[in-house]
């Protein structure tokens, strides 16, 4: 397709210009992104067994419900009843909220003993994926605005330089879109290697990114875009309320959680009810706030649909799933959210979703490699500022944040055994080994961070396993091997991922000794030293 | 591809358009948005079901952004700044003259 000479150049600028501001932030937030997918694994794998009590009969909820209600009335505000095995049958927060990242979220849990007596304790809730997915919303810049992260308003300003990133793209393509569209040229020079990868990246997941770009800006701005919104809607509400009950209601006539389900399984027939928040019971707006999960249809939650209900009249308020009257504009805005959390295609949507997720990363940081090439003085080593500047950031940047991700998976497990609270580990991990790779690719130059990084990782990786099998070998450590099978997986993922990671790093440095002596990666000596050296030996 | 002289030729003109588009851009789109959100259906003159205005207005909020992008993403291919501002502005203008009336008349 011809596009104009003048147009193809200034789209040319744009796409430069909004991709070399925004690439490393992607890239922070994709391959975090990626790892979320399999939040729950991570939490199971993460969680000592200890901390999960044993589930109760279907039959027993009810009594389990009430003896917590009686003994510990703070619960009345948030109780979760888990009907997953694995899962302790009910659990309360002391302190904070199911919502957001803290450090010291103390959670109870409580279940019946044989007797049918009340077993409750306390624990500290693991926050491995809590941490990644923080990573994935703010890129780990840390602060608050209001009550977001400082860092989700950063990405939201990135995703839309991003959205214009991916027009710009497309349009700059355009004229040899058909020709070079499936060349992946690996026998043209790195350049082009890179060049083709990242076009076939960025037009075949195309609609991936412009979903995300869009839901992106949605989840950092809407509360703003409300704001105009209600100007527009003049002294009509946004959000109409039903008249509030005149009743205060009381947990002593609480229905039973059978007849709750009940409800909620006519309203939701091919759903499964995974868990039910009853929260507010003593007030005049009690809640239930019920869990529904479904592999066939697509979910609006990043792991779930939900079910608002009066617990007490069983009145449903709203649901994610389409079967009221939330008319077409339900529909599609429930899709929007369940595509940008891929929660739909059960465990292969997952996975597609997280090599999605993969793919952008590199798309990301392809882009910021053919930056640097593009720019490189081809004739000479020395190169300017700029070049040498982004350089640093990108290896700094993208190996750090993976850096300080596989050293928070692989602390987990040892972390546990001494008194330390493993969050505020996992914190100090991160950012450590992000600002030291940081601080390295600046210090020590690109390719030797690049190469300790990239090996680095690879050891964090094996490390999984390897406590796994130390834990088998020594039970009497205290440390628990992987159970189940989403744990072994994840264990023997991170294993592939070590031996990728070990073969980049052995790439990189091939191309650092003996590569191309010009390029910025290039530390070995250069033809004129060699000469010289043969000559005076 | 003929040779184009320089007037006709796209000038970059990054400030302006970037100003355009961002401002006057993001304008359009909630004035665009406005209209359809009381003109369209299950719009604000009609009475439905607080569960559907709920929805209705999660819809609304979420195509703004939408809207907004594309002009954004699209200004740089007005032929200057000025051609710019003046369409965008213009439409800015007729869309909430059209507002205005729609809201008296509601």
């Amino acid at each position: 397709m011809k596009v104009r000479a003048d147009i193809l150049r200034i789209y040319q600028a744009v796409h430069t210009w909004t991709g070399i501001t925004t690439g490393l932030l992607l890239f922070i937030g994709f391959f975090a992104g990626a790892i979320t997918m399999f939040a729950s694994s991570i939490d199971k794998w993460a969680t000592p067994p200890s901390h999960q009590l044993p589930q109760v009969e279907s039959t027993q909820y009810d009594t389990l419900i009430h003896s917590v209600l009686a003994q510990y009335p703070e619960s009345q505000n948030g109780l979760k009843v888990s009907f997953e095995e694995g899962q302790s049958p009910i659990t309360w927060y002391q302190q904070g909220s199911a919502r957001g990242l803290s450090l010291d979220k103390q959670l109870w849990h409580g279940t019946l003993d044989e007797s049918g007596e009340l077993q409750a304790h306390t624990s500290y809730i693991n926050e491995l994926s809590a941490l990644v997915d923080y990573l994935h919303r703010s890129a780990g810049i840390a602060g608050e605005i209001g009550h977001d992260q400082a860092g989700v308003y950063v990405l939201g300003i990135a995703a839309i330089l991003y959205f214009i990133a991916l027009i710009s793209g497309v349009i700059f393509l355009l004229p040899t879109l058909v020709k070079s569209f499936f060349a992946l040229r690996d026998n043209k020079g790195a350049s082009r290697f890179w060049l083709d990868t990242h076009n076939l990246i960025g037009i075949t997941s195309l609609p991936f990114h412009i979903i995300i770009a869009l839901t992106v800006i949605v989840f950092a701005f809407h509360d703003i875009l409300y704001g105009g919104l209600s100007k527009l809607y003049g002294d009509k509400p946004l959000f109409a309320r039903d008249a509030p009950s005149k009743v205060e209601f009381n947990v002593a006539h609480l229905p039973s959680i059978e007849e709750i389900v009940a409800r909620a399984k006519v309203y939701a027939p091919e759903h499964s009810i995974k868990e039910i928040t009853l929260s507010r019971l003593n007030s005049k707006s009690p809640s239930a706030s019920v869990q529904l999960v479904s592999d066939e249809y697509l979910m609006r939650g990043p792991k779930t649909d939900f079910l608002f209900m009066n617990p007490y009249t069983f009145e449903i308020s709203t649901s994610s799933v389409i079967n009221g009257d939330q008319g077409i504009w339900g529909a599609v805005v429930t899709t929007l959210f369940g595509l940008h959390f891929g929660s739909y295609g059960g465990e292969i949507g997952r996975w597609v979703y997280f090599f999605l997720g993969v793919l952008g990363a590199v798309l990301f940081y392809t882009g910021n490699l053919l930056w640097l090439e593009k720019r490189r003085k081809q004739k000479q080593a020395e190169q300017s500022k700029s070049t040498q500047i982004m350089g640093k950031l990108t290896i700094g940047v993208a190996m750090g944040a993976m850096l300080g991700v596989a050293a928070a998976f692989a602390v987990t497990k040892w972390v546990a055994l001494t008194a330390l609270n493993i969050n505020v580990v996992y914190m100090w991990a991160y950012y450590l080994c992000f600002f030291i790779t940081l601080m390295s690719a600046f210090i020590f130059g690109i390719s030797k961070t690049a190469i300790w990084s990239q090996r680095s990782i690879a050891i964090l990786c094996f490390s999984l396993p390897l406590s796994s099998i130390i834990a088998m070998m020594l039970p009497s450590l205290g440390i628990w091997p992987a159970s189940g099978w989403s744990s072994v997986v994840l264990e023997l993922s991170a294993a592939i991922l070590g031996v990728i990671f070990w073969k980049m790093a052995d790439k990189t440095r091939l191309r650092a000794l003996y590569g191309e002596p010009n390029s910025i990666w290039f530390i070995g000596q250069s033809q004129a030293e060699q000469t010289l050296q043969s000559q005076s030996a | 591809m003929s040779r184009l002289a320089t007037t006709e030729k796209v000038q970059p003109d990054w400030w302006g358009k970037i100003f355009a588009g961002a401002v006057f851009g993001l304008a359009l789109s909630f004035g665009m948005v406005g209209l359809f959100a009381w003109l369209g259906s299950d719009g604000l003159t009609q009475t439905i079901s607080v569960e559907k205005h709920s929805w209705r207005t999660q819809f609304n909020m979420w195509i703004i952004p939408p809207i907004w992008l594309l002009i954004l993403s699209f200004v740089f291919m007005f032929r200057s700044a000025k051609q710019a501002l003046i369409w965008l502005g213009g439409a800015n203008i007729l869309v909430y003259v059209l507002l205005y009336f729609v809201r008296g008349i509601a």
